[in-house]
């Protein structure tokens, strides 16, 4: 077995938009994957499928990031079937799009214990796991609006604020197990429903009317992503720990 | 003539009382939020508001006090109420009194927060993603706000000579701290009132939506200089 074969990815958001690229990509490579999703699990079995048809192996486990014992039963669950536990990707999270004035406490506090809490509750159980691989890799999805407004979405930017220090301070602690944390900040990504503002549905960078972008003819694609991931997973990556690599084509340029 | 009144949100770090002090002593009416009024209960925190809403010009915002505490000791309790003391307060803060400073198309959100929204703690994550998350939504304030001549401001404050931080091993980061500076000498106490008592008035609008790090080059500086040999070396610590 080659040293991906043996290795094992916890995706948590894997079973569509972003996540299910990153899925299909490890998959790919023969990493072997748990397929987390909440709300929608016909679109993540849509993924295993794929991903089988493939030649790959994952299985879906259906938890809610929010909730620490549904987080604590999934990691045993990976690691009852496949032994071991080397890559967690942190990617599952919510963006309602509500400018200030539209949270109310109670609906911010919900978002913060989705899109943080969730990364720490599945890094908390994951932890111990990772301390046994050889090649332990934490990866948080952040976003470009961990630097630059949504405009939006004050809410999603917090989490997103949060998600980048989260990430810095876990890469800091980690160093002494040889486990490395990074994060991803994506822009724009192709998916297959919306989560953004309306009026920035764009098909590609080059329709924002910049001139400078007028030669990016594509969106971002979640395998894009998920290439990057496979990259910050494997160990050449070793040196990288507590930086964010930013994927949007330039956009974050202008 | 009515007094300007400021209200910094938390007296809890002594840069807070500091500023409280420091404005006092300019002539503003400088006032405090009770510690019966939670800061992200947008209720309690909305009456308050507005029974002090009159001459009031500027809200300071300061970071609450710093949480030590590893990935793994957190449990549930103190990640919640790490999130509503470091993000939500924020949130609630900027809601209840941006929205006051909308009716009068004037006045200024100042979140005194710390080079922690950048820079690790170790061990500190807890606040450290407070610090992020205050540091996103001064810059969405910047923009949801800012048409309607809300001034907002982020403050990334270092380690002052009297921050009992500056004096501790609660993290690596403070080992030597004096010698981190390039003037190999911390900003003294009350070092930022001069910098918040310019951003309170309309002259610091051109400053609106900045990160503002006050922290005397720390951040930015990899170490101390030694001599060796006659030439000089940068040595960490």
């Amino acid at each position: 077995m080659s040293e991906s074969e043996e290795r094992v990815a916890l995706v948590t958001g894997g079973g569509k938009g972003v996540g299910a690229g990153v899925v299909r990509v490890l998959c790919g490579a023969g990493i072997r994957c748990c397929i987390n999703c909440h709300a929608n699990p016909a679109m993540a079995e849509e993924t295993l499928r794929a991903v089988r048809e493939a030649g790959g192996e994952a299985f879906v486990y259906q938890a809610d990031v929010s909730d620490p014992a549904q987080v604590e039963a999934m990691v045993d669950a990976v690691v009852r079937r496949y032994g071991r536990l080397d890559i967690l990707v942190n990617n599952a999270a919510m963006q309602p799009n509500r400018y200030i004035d539209e949270y109310d406490t109670a609906s911010l506090q919900r978002l913060w214990s989705i899109n943080i809490g969730g990364y720490w509750r599945c890094a908390k159980a994951a932890i111990p796991h990772l301390r046994q691989s050889p090649l332990g890799r934490i990866v948080n999805m952040s976003s470009v609006h961990a630097k630059r407004p949504t405009c939006f979405d004050a809410g999603y930017s917090m989490t997103k604020g949060a998600i980048r220090m989260f990430t810095r301070e876990l890469a800091l602690e980690l160093t002494r197990d040889n486990i490395t944390v990074n994060a991803i900040t994506l822009g724009g990504c192709r998916i297959e429903f919306k989560t953004g503002h309306p009026k920035w549905d764009l098909k590609s960078p080059k329709e924002t009317g910049n001139p400078a972008l007028r030669g990016v003819n594509r969106m971002v694609e979640p395998v894009d992503v998920g290439h990057a991931i496979l990259f910050l997973c494997s160990a050449e990556a070793s040196a990288l720990t507590g930086d964010c690599i930013r994927i949007d084509r330039g956009l974050m340029l202008v | 003539m009515e007094r300007e009144r400021i209200i910094i949100t938390d007296l809890r770090t002594q840069e807070a009382r500091d500023a409280l002090a420091y404005f006092d002593g300019l002539g503003y009416l400088a006032q405090s939020v009770p510690d019966d009024v939670c800061l992200w209960d947008e209720a309690a925190l909305g009456a308050f508001a507005a029974r002090h809403a009159e001459n009031l010009v500027a809200v300071i915002h300061p970071a609450p006090p710093l949480v030590m505490c590893g990935f793994e000791q957190a449990d549930e309790a103190l990640f919640a109420q790490a999130g509503n003391e470091g993000a939500i307060a924020a949130w609630c803060v900027t809601k209840v009194f941006g929205g006051i400073f909308r009716e009068k198309h004037d006045g200024a959100v100042i979140y005194l927060n710390s080079i922690h929204a950048e820079k690790p703690v170790g061990r500190g994550f807890l606040f450290s993603m407070g610090c992020g998350a205050a540091q996103m939504l001064a810059r969405e304030a910047n923009q949801d706000y800012g048409p309607d001549g809300v001034r907002t401001y982020f403050v990334q404050r270092g380690i002052s000579a009297d921050d009992p931080n500056g004096q501790s091993d609660v993290s690596p980061l403070y080992f030597g701290v004096d010698l981190r500076y390039p003037s190999r000498k911390m900003p003294g106490r009350g070092s930022l009132n001069a910098l918040l008592g310019f951003l309170v008035t309309p002259d610091a609008a051109p400053l609106m939506g900045g990160d503002l790090r006050a922290d005397g080059g720390m951040t930015m500086y990899y170490g101390h200089r030694r001599k060796v040999e006659g030439r000089e070396y940068y040595e960490r610590k």
